[in-house]
């Protein structure tokens, strides 16, 4: 369709979806900066809800919470799910593999209040109390099938051959993993292990179930906040999350297409939809 | 090979498979056929299909979900025909999926002050002569946030399929004697349905179980099936019931993906 | 033979109820260029997997140097393999592809350095250590591929369908350099592929391959003259394949006619098959040829023209000839005893070759 060349029309109506996109947005940041207490009228130009914000140590104390279990369950789930990506890959019977495919795409398509709901009733029944460790289980829980799916195209682009000619040139079965199958997968564990950290950065709905009292992650935090009504000190969060946003999709962009401009992983970070 | 090394890789992913797929699949069935003290029982799904209630609910949260996704279908097919002739496709595509790079609750709250009695819509109704309405705590305020939610994730599948059509089908297509419009309705809209289907389940399954757009738009009242579910586990301890409703879900999750056909599964969400 | 390097004893392959290969046995001499030839799917493939260690053979014996290696896994066998997609590791650059093999068994550094400079200089590589693998072209990867296999010293080289990728001319440039490395090398080269020029032009023994079995095996030149049976002769160049009678020894009657030939040693009136090859026939006129046909069409090939024609019994005739004729007309064909190649029905390779000596011993 590259012929084609889009006419007025189409373009205004592509700048006008746009400015429905981005207009909630910047209609946070704009009032991040005013002196007022609503988002109805803007006082004057104000860095007083930074200055709440850098002072507000729950508030700091919650973020550090939160990136500590980002960082925590990317890793972890990184390396499960690049195990799972290889004994996916070595099982020999397509029947048992597709089997194995599904089991892991469960908590891709199933709707998050299902995850937590379901996850809360097991750390129930094993009796383990809420908290720090029930929120990062669930969290390196849900992020292990987006690592699989992000590091087995990655093995399955692999040649077979390439295992052939390592053991043909003397390479043991560890050998040939560490030397020839593991570097042809880091551009999917790189990718993958972003997509867990996003993923974690983001969840609201599983954490809700399974955080208990004493621990609270970010957006927990936004979600108890905003549910007592406007406050522009969210608002200045918004504008810092909303910086460090572009920082990560920058990021994003620069380690997918590192991992090869032809399969760029064209991917929406989705932890969003519950 | 060494039998503990095939060990190493085998069983932490297994674990998890057994531990966090298939334990809480089966806890939240069990759970389902429990009362409140703990013993077996049909009275949570006798009275899920007893109670006019929870029919009701379920009803107006499927409904809800279908006017969710045929809105964000409605915006999104032509969003994504205009992108794909764009020549700075990729980048234009990018403007599209950033937002859904921004937190949730971030998004969702800007609404709470765009919708206020005294928010910029409100004003902006009045400076048309529209006058101001009561906009938050409806279930069109509820429609209008989940669809600007979705809406991205609309997009992009379809996107994606009209992309991979080889521009050679439409030459093709007017080669043969195709208009403009039957070449559309002939080649390009039947090839770009695996990329609507996709769209259809990103959105309609998410939409059927959002539960803190209703609690911060559309207030306390429960509409729908993620609502319910949680306000039964959370807020009146009912978890048989909640788990009930689970099941429900699972279910409408298993007939849409069933109705959408094609597992379309490399999209990369988990919805 | 002295002391076969390779040997085969009752190979069978077969994936569950899929038979790949049925019975096979060869011995195979050191120092000498083999080529397994056949059609896709015939098993060359798996013989050459079996001897490298990346499939086992479902029973049989596999001997290396006097010694059973059924049970050798791959990576301590003394072969090494070119694949036919290279197979080169694309994160790392040319030099640490062709280290690779001495990396993983320690060799010193100063070693590894000079020994992958002679084999880069071998296939004509020299100064290309840097570049990376995506960076090469199709040819230069081929050239890697095989300098990584040959550094390792092996004793036997054995190469996949390794020309296949290849463009016409880079093949046939191949093909001379590849023979002539081995002829420098002095080591086993085992060639697999599916194009039969390829197998005749580079060598010294080739087994034809179909169905799991060995079809025959023999020099090039064996193998093109005296066809075993119809598979073979119809995979081995172009031929004409016509049912006939042996009449008695040196006596085959074609279509009616009867012919003098040089093959006996089969019952008389006995139903065989006739090999005529295209090229030796010549066109001549009517009055002078033993056979009479009717040109069907003529194609011009720069070397000659391919005419195809037919009989009295509307049998098709395949002719390669350097003289022009005229589509539509009737010509003679002529040919020598020796031309006509006879071929019993489900001869055994082994019957096949009593048979030759007994009357070549005759004569």
């Amino acid at each position: 369709m590259k012929k084609q060349h889009t006419g007025w029309l189409g373009k205004v109506y592509l700048a006008l979806v746009l400015v429905i996109l981005y207009l909630p947005i910047f209609y946070l940041v704009y009032y991040s900066f005013s002196s007022g207490k609503t988002m109805e009228k803007f006082g004057h130009f104000s860095l007083v809800h930074y200055r709440v914000l850098a002072t507000d140590t729950r508030m700091i104390q919650i973020v550090i919470n939160t990136a500590i279990i980002a960082l925590l369950s990317s890793l972890i789930a990184t390396v499960i799910g690049t195990l799972g990506a290889l004994v996916i890959k070595r099982v020999r019977f397509r029947q048992q593999r597709q089997v194995l495919l599904s089991l892991n795409n469960v908590l891709m398509v199933s709707p998050d209040v299902l995850i937590g709901a379901s996850f809360l009733i097991f750390f129930t029944v094993i009796g383990l109390r809420l908290g720090f460790v029930s929120v990062l289980l669930s969290h390196i829980a849900f992020s292990i099938p987006i690592v699989v799916l992000m590091v087995l195209p990655k093995l399955n682009e692999m040649s077979p051959t390439l295992a052939d000619a390592a053991a043909d040139l003397g390479a043991t079965p560890w050998q040939s993993l560490s030397r020839v199958t593991l570097p042809a997968m880091t551009p999917g564990i790189l990718v993958g292990y972003f997509m867990a950290f996003t993923y974690s950065l983001d969840d609201f709905a599983v954490t809700f179930f399974v955080t208990g009292n004493g621990f609270t992650t970010l957006s927990v935090e936004i979600y108890s906040r905003a549910r007592q009504g406007i406050n522009l000190e969210i608002n200045a969060l918004s504008t810092v999350v909303f910086l460090l946003s572009l920082a990560l999709v920058a990021g994003y962009y620069f380690l997918s297409s590192r991992a090869g401009r032809r399969n760029r992983v064209m991917t929406v970070k989705e932890g969003d939809v519950q | 090979m060494m039998k503990k090394q095939q060990a190493f890789f085998f069983v932490p992913y297994l674990l998890w498979i057994v531990l966090f797929v298939i334990a809480p699949l089966v806890l939240i069935i069990y759970q389902s056929f429990q009362n409140l003290s703990g013993h077996f029982t049909w009275a949570n799904y006798a009275s899920y299909l007893g109670s006019a209630t929870y029919l009701k609910m379920t009803a107006e949260s499927v409904w809800c979900a279908l006017v969710i996704t045929v809105v964000t279908l409605v915006i999104s097919y032509p969003t994504a025909v205009v992108l794909n002739r764009l020549p700075n496709k990729q980048f234009w595509l990018l403007l599209v999926i950033l937002p859904t790079w921004i937190n949730l609750l971030l998004k969702t709250y800007a609404f709470i002050g765009l919708f206020a009695h005294n928010g910029s819509v409100n004003h902006f109704l009045e400076f048309l002569g529209l006058g101001a309405h009561q906009l938050l705590f409806t279930d069109t305020s509820f429609i209008i946030v989940a669809s600007y939610i979705e809406l991205p994730f609309m997009v992009l599948p379809i996107f994606n399929s009209l992309a991979s059509l080889p521009s050679s089908l439409i030459n093709a297509a007017a080669d043969l004697g195709a208009s403009r419009w039957q070449t559309f309705t002939r080649v390009i809209w039947p090839l770009s349905l695996s990329g609507v289907k996709a769209g259809i389940q990103a959105v309609f399954i998410p939409s059927l179980s959002l539960f803190m757009i209703t609690r911060l738009i559309a207030g306390n009242r429960v509409i729908t099936l993620g609502t319910a579910i949680e306000e039964h586990f959370l807020t009146t301890q009912n978890w048989g019931m909640g788990s009930t409703i689970g099941v429900i879900l699972i279910l409408a999750m298993f007939i849409v993906m069933g109705l959408t056909g094609e597992k379309k599964k490399q999209q990369g969400g988990r919805h | 033979m002295a002391h076969p390097l390779i040997e085969f004893r009752h190979i069978k392959k077969a994936y569950g109820d899929n038979v790949v290969l049925k019975d096979i046995n060869f011995q195979l001499e050191s120092g000498k260029f083999y080529t397994l030839l056949g059609p896709s799917g015939s098993g060359k493939t798996t013989i050459l997997r079996i001897i490298a260690g990346f499939n086992e053979a479902t029973s049989g014996d596999v001997i290396f140097d006097g010694q059973r290696i059924n049970d050798v896994p791959a990576n301590r066998r003394q072969v090494n393999t070119v694949f036919q997609d290279y197979a080169l590791f694309p994160h790392l650059n040319v030099f640490e592809n062709v280290a690779f093999g001495l990396r993983l068994k320690k060799v010193g550094t100063q070693e590894i350095n000079e020994r992958v400079e002679r084999a880069l200089r071998l296939v004509h590589l020299q100064g290309y250590q840097e570049r990376e693998i995506t960076e090469m072209s199709g040819g230069q990867q081929q050239r890697v591929a095989i300098a990584r296999a040959i550094v390792n010293r092996p004793k036997v080289l054995m190469l996949d369908e390794a020309l296949s990728a290849l463009d016409y001319k880079l093949r046939k440039e191949m093909q001379t350099e590849l023979r002539a490395l081995q002829r420098r090398l002095g080591i086993t080269f085992i060639f697999v592929t599916h194009d039969q020029s390829e197998a005749l032009a580079m060598s010294d023994q080739i087994f034809v391959i179909n169905d799991g079995l060995i079809q025959q095996s023999g020099s090039p030149v064996d193998i093109y003259d005296e066809p075993l049976n119809h598979f073979v002769a119809d995979f081995i160049g172009e031929s004409n394949i016509v049912p006939a009678i042996m009449k008695r020894d040196y006596l085959v009657n074609i279509g009616g006619l009867d012919f003098e030939c040089v093959d006996a040693g089969m019952r008389p009136n006995e139903k065989v098959e006739v090999v005529l090859r295209p090229e030796d026939l010549d066109i001549t006129s009517p009055e002078k040829g033993k056979l009479l046909v009717t040109v069907d069409t003529q194609l011009f090939r720069g070397v000659d023209y391919q005419i195809t024609a037919h009989d009295a019994d509307r049998h098709e005739w395949k002719i390669n000839s350097i003289h022009k004729t005229t589509v539509g007309s009737q010509v003679g064909l002529s040919f020598d005893p020796e031309d006509i190649h006879v071929m019993r029905l489900h001869e055994s390779e082994q019957d096949f070759d009593n048979r030759l000596e007994s009357y070549e011993d005759e004569k």
